[in-house]
């Protein structure tokens, strides 16, 4: 579980300004929903005023007339208030809607850009909250938090404006309330601020100790140490209680002292105002009007304290996508493309260390010519992968060059070069959607005749043909359904209809049928002999088709030459074979 | 939803009944005081208007209380003021019950569901995903919190107040107060309508958030593929679509959300018309003072506020429910079963299978097993992954059950010994070392022994010589927020726990896999000394862990296929001996 702390800050100015930068295109519509919104406070507050007007201009004197007048001119105006009200909320949340849609775009269209190395380090679940909870945060930020407190602002202001208009005395009166509640919400602004991040901060500490204590139930029950979970639990958990009993407490003494504000300025104004119209002042209207305006005047008072929290959060959750935004994309690489690849490779004197000073690849060097193939052998941890890794320039070498048809590779527009290069990999990975889309991989110029052509290349049909729907088959659940050498033949016709120059396999190891085997040797095979290829080689048959065999032994070159020439040396490809193909 | 909304969480409102009643008391008496202001209103007016009509404003021409107009002005002003004080403190008092009631509860909940859980059996958690359960010890438990502190108290002040003000609206005026609220059926029955709508539309948002959910962490899942095959502007057009999609839904969606505040907003705003005008042609008739002429707007004004919460009130308390139901839902899952009776004495560690098999997910892992482990003998177990080496050892401390035959310690059945004492008495070492974020010393006693123990444990565990290496030797905390231990320090760290408790029966799960071979030499020539005495089951890949166990079996496909001592498998030429001579190469081969 993450820990979700609220920002250090709390309000952040230059934050701010870039989450207005999503606004941009949508800046008209915000000058429309401000208007809107101007327009709706003016609206609903009029009522007050109406009845000031109904009581001295015709209850008091009695005139039918103008009573029923001025109540369809109110009628008029809660027809408006209807359309304005409902205008406004779609606006605002629509923008809303709109800019997370940015946000949510740019967020995946960033992630497209990051280097392999950001994967291999950050788990795909943190991702998954900023383009999931932490847009959403966003949106409450601007919908809930912004909009509503410029909403509040603008209700306050119309307010007084009528109040003003109304008459002065009183108004300077009601005002006196501002400066009491300002001083009320800073006041639990600065309490409840700090008892919320410690709040916060123990939430997160029992969670990742409740968590810890499900993840490691084995240990804990085997250990008997059930009782010492427990209190690792309760302890931080009872102080989530003390630290949220205090925020409690203090929003418990707020909201009543807005209450008794509200309703001593009532009593004030009660007193105050009915002083001036026995003097004559004012008229009763003024008063009734008065007293109406009051209880709406602390409505949006307090809901402003609201609004603050929501923002708080939601500045955490900004600063969080910001900083995956900031990540640095990998290279594009250089401006070199082609249409076609003659399939050279050349690896010169290459360094490589995924962490510094931990080498994995050391000084290899080796050329496939095009058209050659090329099988990688070795132990675990040899450094196979990484060669693969790094003809896709998935990773930058730090010493030595590779050459593709004789360009440094550092050269070759990234994407472009990809799009040439063939892989197959070993955990084949199978996306939602059905069999013809897993192979075409969506590619629009990749036509269905394509994608049969190549599913029958590589033996693939035999399989596909009998599936219910055959190509239109639904792959379930990232291909549960599909046994291990089904899956790899349709990584086989994958690779093959997207018409790679350069073949990379990765084979797997796990064990398939015999007669699954028999077709995937074929296919490997068929799929090798057209174009340059390197393999990371567990198959014999793949190992004997192979022009050259590398092997390779805790990151470097070992041995090279053809499967007769290297056993006969009887190093350590002699032992390997020994080790994997003698006797099983 | 009825009234009683206590009912499924009676069981855990019980304990703070008194809170909630405290609460509930105060809130009638906010709610009463509050009703009582209109009608201070209304007298003021009327008094002070009476007074002005007459054109004497401090002589008692009028009824009036203090003797004069502008004196029953003050002690209105004052009254209210009064009761201003007195909702103050009233409210205050209600708010803190409900509101740390609500808290008490969460903890509540939130620590009967974790000391639930720790007594589970592991096969409970092996069907649930971690995330699942903790969602429900921090989400679920929240929504009821949430609940309580404020659906539950505005719901309470939403019917007080409707109920009280118009009592009083009735008393000033009862048919001014049955036309004035006349709109409000015709009002709740489109807003149920309208939160119809809503329901729906925000089922399709949350489906298409799933999509779009699952499309950012397949894309991410498989983000090698998509650098592979070069597939990033496909990717984005697909993530736009179901993106677009998302944001039309969406739009859906608030094309009818955004009828319901402007909803509630015309409700009060009807009712607010027909005080306006039949309320002002009463007063022009004269059957209808100017005083209550005001009183009515107030009360109108404060049933709108709740009003326009009912909508959000039934959510969270639908919400409420069904997060209880998943936190019972866990609940309802039995403990382990277990034998009373604590300690029955001491176990020597004989250990028997007789025709042990077991079974996961329909398929036969362990087939027939017949096997006894002499006390303080050591048995070697060999064997390709999958072939069911650790369901054997799992069964000795009941991490498992047999589904046929049995497994005896000390002749006796295992269901017969009570958990813990089986537990004490054995030390295993699993596969994955687990250790939690903790210093190394609480990691290795884990709330067990002495000091001077958890010394000499690393030390037996070849911990000790890496020490050094962490900035607070036994005191580094470990994991994420500490030092990250390799994966051979990891299962030194287990060993080491394994070890301080002194186990009767020492069970090694693949426990060296992760060291290297000097160093597992080295741990084994310590724990030789401690396995002397003890039963042992040594499960390994390498030769040279088992080869000077007392016994060794070989497992495979659930049986066991070869057993008898090293030599004898050696000569026997089976899998045992073919695993020597690959081994032996593979040695070779490293030192190449």
């Amino acid at each position: 579980m993450e820990e979700e702390e609220i920002g250090h800050k709390g309000f952040d100015l230059r934050l701010m300004a870039r989450l207005m930068n999503f606004l941009r295109p949508y800046a008209w519509w915000v000058v429309l929903t401000f208007v809107l919104i101007i327009v709706a406070s003016v609206v609903r507050q009029a009522g007050p005023y109406l009845t000031k007007i109904a009581v001295d201009d015709y209850i008091v004197p009695g005139d039918v007339d103008g009573l029923t007048y001025l109540v369809m001119i109110y009628i008029g105006l809660l027809v408006a208030q209807f359309g304005v009200g409902y205008c406004q909320s779609w606006t605002t949340n629509m923008i809303g809607q709109w800019a997370m849609h940015d946000v949510r775009l740019q967020i995946f269209m960033h992630l497209q850009r990051l280097p392999m190395r950001f994967f291999d380090r950050t788990p795909v679940g943190r991702l998954m909250a900023r383009n999931t909870n932490d847009v959403d945060a966003l949106n409450e930020l601007f919908t809930d938090g912004i909009v509503s407190m410029i909403s509040d602002i603008f209700t306050i202001v119309t307010i007084l404006a009528y109040i003003f208009y109304m008459d002065v005395t009183l108004g300077l009166l009601i005002c006196l309330a501002l400066p009491v509640a300002f001083v009320a919400t800073v006041w639990l602004q600065n309490k409840t601020f700090f008892a919320y991040r410690i709040a916060r901060t123990l939430f997160a500490r029992f969670s990742s100790s409740l968590q810890e204590t499900v993840s490691g139930m084995e240990v804990v029950q085997l250990f008997g140490c059930e009782d010492r979970c427990v209190k690792r639990f309760e302890d931080p958990n009872k102080e989530y209680l003390d630290a949220r009993l205090k925020s409690t407490f203090y929003h418990a003494v707020y909201f009543p002292i807005m209450e008794l504000g509200g309703v001593l300025l009532s009593a004030l104004v009660l007193w105050y105002g009915g002083v001036r119209v026995l003097d004559g002042e004012i008229q009763w209207g003024v008063l009734v009007a008065m007293l109406q305006y009051v209880p709406r005047f602390f409505m949006p008072l307090r809901d402003i304290a609201d609004r603050f929290t929501v923002l708080q959060v939601a500045m955490a959750s900004s600063e969080r996508i910001f900083e995956l935004l900031d990540t640095k994309p990998e290279s594009l690489g250089g401006t070199v493309k082609a249409d076609h690849l003659k399939g050279e490779i050349e690896f010169q004197n290459v360094w490589f260390a995924y962490n510094e000073g931990e080498w994995v690849l050391r000084d290899v060097s080796f050329r496939v010519a095009p058209g050659q193939s090329l099988a990688l052998v070795g132990a675990t941890g040899a450094g196979k992968s990484t060669v693969i890794g790094l003809v896709c320039r998935f990773y930058d070498i730090q010493r030595g060059a590779i050459l593709v048809d004789g360009v440094d590779i550092r050269e070759w527009d990234v994407e472009e070069l990809r799009r040439r290069i063939g892989v197959v990999q070993q955990d084949v990975f199978l996306f939602a959607g059905d069999i013809e889309a897993n192979i075409s991989l969506g590619h629009p110029r990749i036509s269905r005749q394509e994608v049969e052509q190549a599913a029958r290349d590589v033996n693939a049909d035999r399989f596909i043909d009998k599936l219910p729907d055959t190509y239109e088959h639904e792959v379930l659940e990232r291909g549960s359904s599909l046994s291990v050498g089904q899956r790899q033949l349709i990584s086989f016709a994958r690779t093959l209809a997207s018409g790679p120059d350069i073949l990379i396999l990765d084979e797997a190891t796990a064990n398939v049928d015999t007669e699954t085997e028999m077709w995937i040797q074929d296919a490997v095979a068929k799929l090798m002999r057209s174009r340059t290829s390197i393999a990371i080689a567990h198959r014999l048959s793949t190992i004997r088709n192979a022009d050259n065999i590398l092997v390779m032994h805790r990151g470097q070159i070992r041995e090279e030459g053809d499967h007769d020439t290297l056993l006969k040396q009887n190093g350590i490809y002699a032992r390997l074979y020994q080790l994997q193909y003698e006797g099983t | 939803m009825s009234l009683n909304f206590f009912k499924p969480f009676a069981e855990y409102v019980y304990p703070h009944r008194w809170k909630i009643f405290w609460g509930l008391v105060l809130l009638l008496g906010t709610q009463a005081v509050q009703a009582l202001v209109p009608l201070l209103m209304k007298w003021a007016i009327d008094t002070a208007k009476a007074g002005l009509d007459v054109g004497d404003l401090t002589g008692d021409v009028v009824d009036t209380i203090t003797g004069s107009p502008m004196g029953d002005l003050q002690m209105y002003g004052a009254l209210m003021v009064g009761l201003g004080i007195a909702q103050w403190g009233m409210s205050f008092g209600m708010r803190w019950f409900i509101a740390s009631a609500s808290r008490f509860i969460e903890r509540d909940i939130r620590t009967i569901y974790v000391r639930h859980i720790v007594r589970l059996p592991l096969s409970f958690f092996q069907a649930q995903r971690v995330g699942d359960l903790m969602a429900r010890a921090t989400n679920d438990v929240e929504a009821i919190q949430r609940f309580f502190y404020f659906a539950y108290r505005l719901s309470l002040q939403a019917v007080l107040s409707f109920v009280l003000s118009l009592i009083l609206m009735c008393i000033i005026d009862w048919q001014l107060a049955l036309l004035a609220l006349a709109p409000m059926p015709v009002m709740a029955f489109c807003a149920r309508w309208v939160g119809q709508k809503v329901r729906v539309g925000y089922r399709r948002v949350q489906e298409q958030f799933a999509a779009v959910s699952s499309k950012i962490q397949e894309n991410l899942t498989g983000m090698r593929m998509v650098k592979a095959f070069a597939m990033r502007p496909l990717e984005i057009v697909d993530f736009g679509i179901l993106n677009e999609e998302y944001v039309t839904r969406n739009r859906h969606l608030i094309k009818i959300r955004s009828l319901y505040y402007p909803f509630t907003f015309l409700l009060s705003g009807v009712s607010m018309i027909v005080i306006l005008w039949l309320g002002g042609l009463r007063v022009i008739e004269g059957s209808l003072s100017l005083g209550a002429f005001v009183a009515f707007n107030a009360y109108l004004l404060r049933m709108s506020r709740p009003m326009s919460m009912l909508g959000r009130i039934v959510d969270e308390y639908q919400r409420a429910v069904a997060s209880l139901r998943r936190i019972e839902e866990v609940l309802k899952v039995s403990p382990q079963p277990d034998v009373a009776g604590g300690t029955t004495g001491d176990i020597r560690g004989e250990i028997e299978f007789r025709n042990t098999s077991f079974s996961y997910n329909g398929q036969r892992v362990l087939k027939d097993i017949n096997l006894r482990i002499e006390a303080g003998s050591t048995l070697a177990v060999v064997g390709r992954v999958g072939s069911g080496k650790s369901t054997l050892a799992r069964l000795i401390p009941r991490l498992i059950q047999a589904d046929e035959g049995r497994v005896l310690i000390d002749g006796k059945p295992v269901e017969d010994i009570p958990l813990q004492t089986i537990r004490d008495a054995t030390g295993y070492v699993p596969q994955d070392a687990f250790l939690f974020s903790d210093t190394i010393r609480e990691n290795v006693a884990l709330g067990t022994r002495a000091e001077g123990d958890v010394v000499r444990a690393t030390e037996i565990s070849q911990l000790a010589p890496d020490l050094h290496l962490f900035p607070e030797q036994l005191e580094t905390i470990v994991g994420e927020r500490g030092v990250t231990l390799s994966g051979g320090q990891k299962q030194r760290t287990a060993i080491a726990r394994a070890v301080i408790r002194e186990p009767r029966i020492l069970i090694m799960d693949d426990a060296l896999a992760s060291v290297d071979t000097r160093t597992e030499e080295e741990i084994l020539k310590y724990l030789r000394e401690i396995m002397a005495s003890r039963t042992t089951i040594l499960i390994a890949h390498r030769i040279s862990t088992v080869k000077d166990a007392d016994h060794i079996i070989v497992l495979d496909e659930g049986r066991i296929v070869e057993q008898g001592s090293h030599d004898e498998l050696v000569d026997h030429d089976g899998i045992y001996a073919d695993m020597f001579r690959r081994q032996h190469l593979a040695r070779e081969l490293e030192i190449l």
